[in-house]
C-alpha cells in the first residue's frame, strides 16, 4: 500500500465527514443550547448561590464559601431532614411499587370494565398535588374530617394527623402513594402483558401453582419494569413537594430535603443561599443514587 | 450514508440506561433551577440608610396598573366591585385585580420571586409580618411624599393602624384589611353550662368556666386554640401581655419569650390541654371547627366574623379578648394587612398606584370592605351603621380598637419569627414539650434572626 492510494480516499472522507458533522450540529445545537440555558445554567447558578448568604428578594449577598454546607451538616438539621427524606422515599417507593403491582395483577384479568378501572386507578396521578393535598386534608382533619367521623363510628379516636409530626408524615405518605399508585399500576400492567404466555404454560405443565408461577416466572421477568419504576419513583419521591406544602403547613412532620429547601428559601427566613445549598445536596444525592442504580442494579435485572 | 452507524461509532447511542441517567440529571437540574437575575456581592446591603422620599413633581400617572391581593377574608367579590368602581370613576387609570396567592405567605413568596424575575405589581397587599422585610430589602417605597402629592387625609386613618407602618419616620404602607383577634363563643353551649351571656373578663375566669363547659356542652373541646401557622404568634400576644410577658419587650428587640411571666402565661394554657384535657388545637381552620360545634370557644380574626356567623347553625357570641392577672385591662394586638407600592417600578406607575390606594381606603370603600369581610373600618369618619345593622357583633371589634397595642417586634420585624413561634408553640401544645425549654430555644432562634438579618439594617 502506498502513501498516494491511502491519501486520496481520506481527503474525500474528511469532506463528507465535515458535511455530516455540520448536519449533525444543525440538528443538535438548538437542543443543546436550550438544555444549556434552561437546565445547566440554572444548575451552576444554583451551586454558586449555595455559597452565598442571600435573602431572597434582596439585591445584595455576602459570599460565605462552604459556610451554608457546614451549618447544615453540623447543626443536627442534616440528620433530621435526611432521616425524614429517607423514611418518606423508602415508604412511598416501596408501597407504590408493591400496591401498584397488586393493582396491575387485578387489572390484568380480562374482565368487563377493565378499561374503566384502569382509567380510574390512573386518574389521581394526573391531578394537581396541591389540590389533592387540600382535599385530603379535610378528609384527615381530626375534628371535622370524614375519616375521623368513620373512626368515631367504630369507636376509635382519630390520630392527630395534622398536629403530631409522626402522624403528619404517615398521612402524607398515604396520600402520596394513593396519588402515584396508578402510574406504577399502568407501567406494571404493560410489563405483565409482555410476559410470554408459553413460559407460564410450561411452568404450569411442570406442576407450578399460581403463587409459584408468579414468584419464579412473572416477577423475575418483570424485573426490568421494576427497575424502571424504582428509578422514576425514587426521583419523583425525592422531589415531591406540592402535596407536602398543602398538608404540612409548618413543615414539622414531612420536612424532606426538597421541602426544607422550599421552606427555608421561600417561607420562614427567605434564606435563598441556604436553600440553594439544600438543593445542591439533593442534586448530589440524586446523581449518586442514579449512578448506583445504573451500575449495580441494572446488571442484575435483565434476563438475556 | 449511515448516520446511525456514525453515531454508534462516536458512542452517541442513547440506550435506556443512558436515557435514565440523563433524565435523572435533567430532572435534578430542573429542580434546582432558580429564577433569573441574582444578587450582587459587591457593596450595598449593609447599614441603614436615610429614607429617600420620591419627588412626584411633574410625574403623570401610568394608564394601566396591577393590584396584587391574596383576597383576605374572602374579599375577591368586594375588591372586584371597588376596582370596577374606581375604573368607572375616572378615565385616566385602569386597575387590574390579580389574585396573587391564597394567603399572606403565598403572595409574599410571589412578590419575593418577582423581585428577581421582574413583572412586579404596582400595588401589593402586604401582611403585618412581611412589610418590614420588604422595607429592609429596599423593595417598597415610603409613601409620605405620595400622601402629600395626592392630598391623602392621613389624620382620618385610625391612628394605631396607620402608626403600625411607621418606621424611620416614614410610612411604608396604608392600612386596608386590618383586624384584631376576637373571642368567639357558642351561645348555646354557654346556656347549657349556665354561664352569663357574655365573654369572660379574664383568662382566669374562663379557666373556671371551661370545666363547666366541658361537662355541659357535649363538645369535643371547651376551648380550641387556633391553627398554629398564622395564628399562634399573633393571638398569643394577648395572653403573654396579660401575664406581663411578651415575645419581646414593648417596642424593642429585647426577646422576652422565655421570661418567668411569659412561661407562666403559656404554662397556664398548656395545662388546659394536658392537665385538664378540655382544650385542643385546630388542624386546618378553627372557625370551621367552631362553626361545626367542635369547640365551645376559640380565638379568631375579625376577618372571620362573617364566615363564623354565616356558617354556624347556632347563635355566635363575640367578645373582646380577655385580660390577664397582670395587665388587667383587656388589650389585644392589631393585625391583618395593608397595601404598599413596590420600589422598582416607574414613578408614573407609583403615582397611579397611590391614586388607587387613596380611593381604596376612602371611608366609603373602607365601610363597604368591612361590611363584606368583617375587617375593622380603618377610617375614623367611616360610619359603621351599615355594618352594625347587618352584623351587630361587629360592634365588639370596633369597641376593641382603642384597646389595641402594636405587635411585638419579635413577631412583626424578625423575618420568619412568626413561624418560629408557631413551631415552638406546636411543640408545647401538641407534643407536651416543656414550656421553659421550648421558650429558651425560641429565644435563641429569634436572637439569631435578629443578629443575622435585622441588626445590619437598623
Amino acid at each position: 500500500m502506498t502513501a498516494v492510494t491511502t491519501k486520496r480516499p481520506r481527503q474525500a472522507l474528511s469532506g463528507r465527514r465535515v458535511r455530516e458533522w455540520l448536519i449533525f450540529l444543525a440538528f443538535v445545537l438548538p437542543n443543546v443550547a436550550l438544555i444549556a440555558v434552561f437546565i445547566y445554567r440554572p444548575l451552576f447558578q444554583n451551586i454558586y448561590y449555595s455559597t452565598l448568604n442571600w435573602t431572597l428578594g434582596s439585591k445584595f449577598a455576602t459570599p460565605v464559601g462552604l459556610g451554608n454546607y457546614r451549618d447544615f451538616f453540623t447543626s443536627g438539621e442534616a440528620g433530621k431532614v435526611l432521616t425524614t427524606t429517607g423514611i418518606f422515599t423508602v415508604a412511598t417507593v416501596g408501597l407504590t411499587l408493591a400496591l401498584g403491582l397488586g393493582v396491575a395483577l387485578a387489572l390484568n384479568r380480562r374482565l368487563p370494565g377493565a378499561g374503566f378501572a384502569q382509567a380510574t386507578v390512573f386518574a389521581p396521578y394526573i391531578l394537581s398535588g396541591y389540590g389533592v393535598g387540600l382535599a385530603w386534608l379535610y378528609i384527615f382533619d381530626p375534628n371535622i374530617g370524614a375519616l375521623s367521623a368513620i373512626l368515631r363510628d367504630i369507636g376509635l379516636n382519630s390520630p392527630e394527623w395534622i398536629n403530631s409530626p409522626p402522624w403528619t408524615l404517615t398521612m402524607v405518605i398515604i396520600v402520596y402513594v394513593w396519588k402515584n399508585l396508578g402510574y406504577a399500576a399502568v407501567v406494571y400492567l404493560a410489563g405483565l402483558q409482555a410476559v410470554p404466555g408459553d413460559l407460564l404454560e410450561a411452568a404450569d405443565l411442570d406442576g407450578a401453582g399460581p403463587v409459584r408461577r408468579f414468584f419464579t416466572v412473572t416477577l423475575p421477568l418483570l424485573s426490568p419494569t421494576t427497575f424502571f419504576l424504582m428509578v422514576t419513583t425514587i426521583l419523583n419521591s425525592l422531589q415531591a413537594f406540592d402535596l407536602l406544602i398543602a398538608m404540612d403547613k409548618l413543615g414539622r412532620g414531612a420536612r424532606t430535603l426538597i421541602f426544607d429547601a422550599y421552606l427555608t428559601g421561600f417561607k420562614e427566613q427567605s434564606q435563598a443561599g441556604y436553600s440553594a445549598m439544600l438543593s445542591t445536596v439533593l442534586f448530589a444525592i440524586l446523581v449518586v443514587l442514579t449512578l448506583v442504580q445504573l451500575i449495580v442494579v441494572e446488571r442484575r435485572v435483565h434476563y438475556r | 450514508m449511515n448516520t446511525s452507524s456514525n453515531l454508534h461509532r462516536s458512542g452517541l447511542i442513547l440506550d435506556r440506561r443512558r436515557f435514565l441517567g440523563l433524565s435523572a440529571l435533567g430532572i435534578s437540574a430542573a429542580a434546582l433551577s432558580a429564577c433569573g437575575g441574582g444578587p450582587s456581592t459587591s457593596g450595598g446591603g449593609g447599614g441603614a440608610s436615610a429614607v429617600e422620599q420620591i419627588d412626584f413633581t411633574g410625574v403623570k400617572p401610568a394608564k394601566e396598573i396591577t393590584f396584587w391581593t391574596s383576597n383576605p377574608g374572602d374579599s375577591i367579590k368586594v375588591s372586584t366591585e371597588i376596582v370596577n368602581a374606581f375604573n368607572a370613576s375616572q378615565p385616566d387609570i385602569t386597575v387590574k385585580l390579580v389574585t396573587a396567592g391564597a394567603d399572606y405567605e403565598e403572595i409574599a413568596q410571589k412578590f419575593q420571586t418577582a423581585q428577581t424575575g421582574g413583572d412586579l405589581p404596582d400595588i401589593i397587599n402586604l401582611s403585618d409580618v412581611w412589610w418590614f422585610r420588604y422595607k429592609m430589602n429596599d423593595q417598597i417605597i415610603p409613601l409620605d411624599s405620595l400622601f402629600e402629592a395626592l392630598e391623602f387625609d392621613t389624620d382620618d386613618y385610625v391612628d394605631s393602624l396607620l402608626g403600625d407602618y411607621l418606621y424611620d419616620d416614614a410610612h411604608w404602607a396604608v392600612p386596608w384589611a386590618r383586624s384584631t383577634p376576637l373571642f368567639y363563643y357558642n351561645k348555646d353551649h354557654w346556656k347549657k353550662a349556665g354561664l352569663p351571656e357574655q365573654g369572660p373578663e379574664s383568662w382566669e375566669e374562663f379557666g373556671e368556666w371551661k370545666t363547666k363547659l366541658a361537662q355541659a356542652s357535649g363538645a369535643k373541646f371547651a376551648f380550641q386554640f387556633p391553627a398554629l401557622a398564622g395564628y399562634a404568634g399573633w393571638t398569643l400576644q394577648n395572653n403573654l401581655w396579660g401575664w406581663g410577658g411578651g415575645w419581646s419587650k414593648e417596642e424593642s428587640f429585647d426577646i422576652t419569650c422565655n421570661s418567668a411571666e411569659s412561661v407562666e402565661a403559656l404554662s397556664f394554657l398548656k395545662d388546659w390541654v394536658y392537665k385538664d384535657k378540655v382544650a385542643g388545637v385546630a388542624g386546618v381552620d378553627q372557625i370551621q371547627d367552631f362553626a361545626a360545634g367542635v369547640a365551645s370557644a376559640t380565638v379568631g380574626s375579625t376577618g372571620d366574623l362573617i364566615t363564623a356567623i354565616t356558617s354556624a347553625k347556632f347563635d355566635v357570641g363575640v367578645a373582646p379578648l380577655p385580660a390577664g392577672p397582670v395587665e388587667t385591662e383587656k388589650i389585644c394586638p392589631t393585625g391583618g394587612s395593608g397595601v404598599g407600592i413596590p420600589k422598582d417600578i416607574s414613578p408614573e406607575r407609583q403615582l397611579a398606584a397611590g391614586t388607587f390606594i387613596k380611593f381604596l381606603t376612602e371611608p366609603e370603600q373602607a365601610i363597604k370592605f368591612s361590611e363584606a369581610t368583617g375587617y375593622v373600618p380603618i377610617r375614623k369618619s367611616a360610619d359603621p351603621a351599615a355594618i352594625l345593622k347587618k352584623t351587630p357583633q361587629a360592634q365588639v371589634a370596633i369597641d376593641q380598637l382603642p384597646n389595641t397595642r402594636s405587635q411585638d417586634y419579635a413577631r412583626v420585624f424578625l423575618p420568619g419569627g412568626d413561624l418560629e413561634m408557631a413551631n415552638h408553640m406546636a411543640s408545647i401544645l401538641t407534643e407536651n414539650k416543656d414550656v421553659q425549654t421550648e421558650m429558651d430555644s425560641l429565644k435563641t432562634a429569634l436572637e439569631k434572626i435578629y443578629t443575622d438579618q435585622v441588626k445590619p439594617h437598623v
